[in-house]
């Protein structure tokens, strides 16, 4: 991981050097990350496709002011999440992205019975906000603090988004998790 | 869940406790059913959720090389030294052009400034041609009087010579009866 995290530096470095081919490796190695926190968030695989592409572009014109190479993950997550946002509040702008999860479904006890997509449909009834907090705790592994970096917020709020998170999909996927028989 | 204790279990799953803090909830949980119960649920959750793969990209991010990722062409000619000094004199050249276009109607005592400078050049050409004036008059007098003495010198000296004939005339004459007469 440190040695994955050095070799991430020096692809910065030549990258902001103007070492186009550093870059595209930089981009190889984060794509599927950045694709896949973005498909989960806004749902729709053609938008993700284009956000990430937003994401890379806009990285790689604003390489220079990453003040610390070391942050680039938490930096590239960041510039993800605004973009996202931006899409997410032109698709649905009265929504506030606090909508609480429609539990029509999840009160019946009627889920499917791959759990991958139990967990799919769990992750798209949560709030964009309480989704995003999982995605990038569970999936991505940031700590607290990166999440509060990313998300321009205080680690308390992280937390809590983390935590109300959980509960909502311990109650969604209870019934995947006793093996649907409940 | 009917334990007082305040361990966050939640904490615990998604890993951000220290190792003090690890072991006293192992700990807990091994005496108290009621908590052991609940990190079973949160565990499972966790579980459920890993089972979500990450999807692969459907098409790779445009790179670098790419036509998206082309320096523009200010950036181009930022790292080109001969053209930014050819840039650089454009510039300059448009700057002085715009002062020069700017700077006149800025002033609004322009015209009162163009007023006076043109009473005062035509005091000066009246005064020059006054000066003139005086002065071709002053040269033609001059003439005048010199061509006035000319005159009458010539005058004298065609009396003279007027007077110098008739006696010459007389002396003829006179010569001339008395050789006749004889």
């Amino acid at each position: 991981m440190i040695f994955r995290e050095v070799e991430d530096r020096d692809l910065i470095a030549k990258a902001r050097r103007g070492h186009v081919e550093a870059y595209n490796v930089l981009v190889s190695r984060w794509e599927k990350r950045v694709f896949n926190y973005l498909l989960r968030l806004v749902g729709q695989r053609e938008d993700a496709l284009d956000l990430s592409q937003d994401v890379f572009l806009k990285a790689y014109q604003n390489l220079k002011k990453l003040d610390d190479p070391a942050k680039f993950p938490g930096w590239l997550f960041r510039i993800a999440h605004n973009e996202a946002y931006s899409l997410l509040r032109k698709k649905h702008p009265e929504a506030e992205m606090t909508v609480e999860p429609k539990m029509a479904e999840s009160s019946a006890g009627l889920f499917p019975i791959e759990s991958a997509l139990a967990v799919r449909s769990a992750l798209a009834r949560l709030s964009d906000d309480h989704r995003e907090a999982v995605l990038l705790k569970v999936y991505q592994g940031f700590k607290f603090e990166e999440m509060a970096e990313i998300l321009s917020c205080p680690v308390s709020t992280v937390k809590s988004r983390v935590y109300t998170a959980f509960d909502l999909l311990k109650q969604t996927l209870a019934p995947v998790n006793s093996g649907g028989t409940e | 869940m009917n334990c007082s204790s305040d361990l966050d279990l939640k904490a615990y799953v998604v890993g951000e406790v220290t190792r003090q803090e690890k072991g006293l909830v192992e700990d807990h949980v091994r005496g108290c059913q009621s908590c052991r119960e609940e990190l079973d649920r949160l565990n499972l959750t966790r579980s459920a959720l890993a089972t979500l793969e990450d999807e692969e990209i459907p098409r790779r991010i445009a790179f670098v090389s790419d036509r998206v990722f082309e320096p523009r062409w200010w950036q181009t000619m930022w790292r080109s030294g001969p053209a930014m000094g050819f840039a650089s004199a454009v510039l300059l050249a448009g700057a002085i052009l715009v002062h020069g276009f700017e700077a006149r109607p800025v002033s609004v005592d322009a015209a009162q400034i163009e007023k006076q400078v043109e009473s005062q050049v035509n005091a000066k050409v009246q005064a020059a041609v006054t000066e003139a004036q005086a002065k071709q008059s002053a040269e033609f007098a001059k003439v005048v009087s010199a061509s006035e003495r000319q005159r009458q010198a010539d005058l004298a000296t065609f009396q003279q010579a007027a007077e110098y004939y008739q006696k010459q005339m007389a002396r003829i004459e006179v010569a001339s009866n008395g050789a006749y007469g004889q």
